[in-house]
């Protein structure tokens, strides 16, 4: 049997500030170039699991383990995670004034190709991959002159995210509601530069509550989310169903 | 009533009283004889004892040592060399510059023992007027040479009225213990403008005392920065007196101290007549045991109807251990007036921090890159292109004296 690209096993997560288990027993694996998506009502802990994923401060893993590409991240610093190719494209992506966006992406390209033993990419080669990813995304260059996600709109925030996953061409990604905050064009500007980037030796974990990003997204399987772990698995016909019958046909809560 | 406690003298102010004495300033020896170096019971002293924090004053120092390599260069400007409060070098002065040598103290007499010993112990001024447009950055490097000495220097800057300069001074010397005491008295005409640059790169042994004054004529302007990152215990002393209608002072500060450092920026402005304006923003990255001060004071005059001052202190404290002390005051005696002040603290945004790092930025790398943002406001206004440089280096240094990963 071939290695997964992520495999979480039995994963449990306490969030530190509140003292309260969130994750209670995910349990996930998704293969090579396979698009998985989790849905899960407000609060069922589909956050929760990004964060622990990259490693966030403050969300503890009590139990479990994840493995990316067969390999243990769960002792890692989030810069190691990235470097081994997880990428988590945010929900709310974080403003930092005084940080150009060009420089971050160089910091943060070049940052990863050491940690690969890879060189330094020259200034023309990181503008020139920066302006044809840029390029498929109608992202303004102009944009990129500004301080990172500074007065972007929500579309402009979710196309850099995008952009950045372009860039640091990850192997495994997770996007936390892309599709939030993104009107209809914009959702088909980002859902285009995301399936551009589907690949056989790419993963990614659609994290999401609404059935209309994965029109645009196709996924392989479904998996729903309640109360801190995965209650229901089936194909994409199973984001029909939800959809239809609501998260209480699945979890027995109420809505 | 007053009832007089004899003052134990420690050897710092026995050899204080000695070169004022020496130097015939009997009245400020008294003085000091009769109070010592100021306490914490001092309010204008209180975060920095200076009876507790000043253990030696070093001899004044023998003339004639010459200074090494400066220890910021600026491509393309004018340097003047002063080593030792004497002046060095002055090579050819540029159109618009005119320098001149001038007895006598520059600052205005006040209650205040730096101001008093630089006016007492001032060997002689280094005059500088700038007489119309100056192009090229005129740097005042103040040096102290040698073995450890007790350096007292005094700058005039005098800018004509309309014309405009650039101005850098930067105090750096040898590795030695030195004291400084320096003095620059800076006249804005009518109509005049001047970038006004002080950075100290002084070894970490120094103990400094910088006094600046400032004079404001009508209509002028003044864009002000003081970047610490050397000595031991530095106090910088700013002191304005916006003067002249339509005149307007932008007033700024970065202090970047680590290990045990004491660095203290006091500043005291008074909006003395209608229709001025002015805004302070000082800021301070302290790390490890440092400790920074920043009193901001702003006072405006019954008569300054219209003032518009907006005053800000931030600080960025990494470590438990670092201490940030900041007093902002505004005394408004004025009834129609726009005045604000600020006082923020904290540590780097870990949203911020998270964010950098899930893209694969290491940890030491995505701070210097959020301490270059917070500083970098500071840095943006100055014009000169090689001068921003010499600036941005000189914050560079002091985040590589980290061990931090610079490759950004």
């Amino acid at each position: 049997m071939t290695t997964p690209m992520l495999e979480i096993r039995d994963l449990h997560v306490r969030i530190e500030e509140e003292n309260k288990a969130i994750l209670k027993g995910v349990n996930l694996t998704i293969p090579h170039g396979e698009v998985h998506a989790v849905m899960g009502r407000n609060g069922s802990g589909k956050s929760t699991l990004s964060y622990a994923l990259a490693g966030r401060e403050g969300y503890e893993i009590t139990d479990g383990d994840v493995l990316l590409d067969g390999e243990s991240i769960v002792d890692m610093e989030p810069d190691e995670r990235a470097a081994a190719g997880l990428f988590l494209a945010f929900q709310y992506p974080i403003e930092i004034p005084g940080v150009a966006t060009m420089t971050f992406l160089k910091a943060a390209m070049n940052a990863q190709r050491k940690a690969r033993e890879q060189e330094e990419l020259s200034t023309p080669d990181f503008r020139k991959a920066v302006r044809e990813a840029a390029g498929k995304l109608s992202i303004d260059t102009d944009m990129l002159k500004r301080a990172l996600n500074v007065g972007f709109s929500g579309g402009e925030k979710k196309r850099a995210e995008v952009l950045q996953m372009a860039l640091l061409q990850p192997k495994m990604c997770i996007l936390d509601e892309t599709d939030s905050g993104l009107d209809i064009d914009a959702l088909q500007i980002v859902s285009e530069g995301v399936n551009g980037l589907r690949s056989p030796q790419r993963s990614m974990l659609v994290i999401t509550h609404y059935q209309r990003l994965l029109n645009h997204i196709v996924p392989d399987r479904v998996h729903v989310f309640s109360d801190g772990r995965v209650v229901e698995s089936g194909d994409k016909d199973l984001a029909l169903e939800l959809e239809s019958k609501g998260y209480a046909a699945f979890d027995g809560v109420p809505a | 009533m007053n009832i007089q406690t004899p003052v134990r003298l420690g050897p710092a102010e026995e050899k204080l009283i000695a070169q004022l004495e020496g130097a015939g300033a009997d009245a400020l020896a008294d003085q000091l004889r009769a109070r010592g170096l100021p306490t914490r019971r001092v309010e204008a002293y209180h975060y920095t004892d200076l009876k507790m924090l000043l253990r030696d004053v070093p001899d004044l120092p023998e003339p004639g040592e010459a200074a090494a390599a400066p220890a910021l260069r600026v491509p393309g400007s004018y340097r003047l060399l002063v080593a030792d409060g004497e002046v060095q070098e002055v090579g050819t002065a540029p159109a618009g510059v005119i320098v001149s040598e001038q007895d006598g103290p520059v600052l205005s007499e006040r209650d205040d023992p730096i101001v008093g010993v630089n006016r007492a112990l001032a060997v002689s001024t280094l005059k500088v007027r700038l007489e119309s447009s100056v192009d090229p950055v005129v740097h005042i490097d103040r040096r102290a040479t040698g073995v450890a000495g007790h350096v007292v220097g005094s700058v005039l800057i005098d800018v004509a009225d309309g014309a405009s300069a650039t101005v850098l001074e930067s105090c750096s010397g040898t590795e030695e213990a030195h004291l400084t005491n320096f003095a620059t008295k800076v006249n804005l005409g009518k109509g005049a403008r001047l970038t006004h640059i002080v950075v100290d790169l002084s070894g970490e042994t120094v103990t400094r005392f910088h006094t600046l004054e400032y004079e404001f004529a009508a209509e002028s302007h003044l864009h002000g920065l003081v970047l610490n990152s050397g000595s031991q215990l530095s106090r910088t002393q700013i002191f304005g007196t916006v003067n002249g209608e339509g005149a307007h002072a932008d007033l700024n500060g970065l202090n970047l101290v680590n290990g045990g450092q004491h660095c203290d920026i006091t500043m005291d402005l008074t909006h003395a007549v209608p229709n001025t304006t002015s805004k302070e923003k000082f800021k301070v990255v302290a790390r490890e045991k440092a400790k920074a001060v920043f009193q901001g004071k702003i006072l405006v005059a019954q008569d300054a109807q219209k003032t518009d001052a907006k005053m800000m202190m931030q600080g960025l404290m990494l470590g438990a251990t670092a201490e940030i002390l900041s007093k902002p005051e505004l005394e408004i005696y004025a009834d129609d007036v726009v005045c604000g002040h600020g006082s923020t603290c904290g540590d780097l945004d870990h949203d911020a921090m998270f964010y950098l790092m899930s893209r694969g930025v290491p940890q030491k790398l995505a701070e210097s890159m959020l301490i270059r943002a917070f500083v970098q406001e500071l840095l943006d206004p100055i014009e000169d292109a090689e001068l921003n440089e010499a600036l941005s280096g000189v914050v560079e240094d002091w985040l590589a004296q980290e061990g931090q990963n610079l490759s950004a």
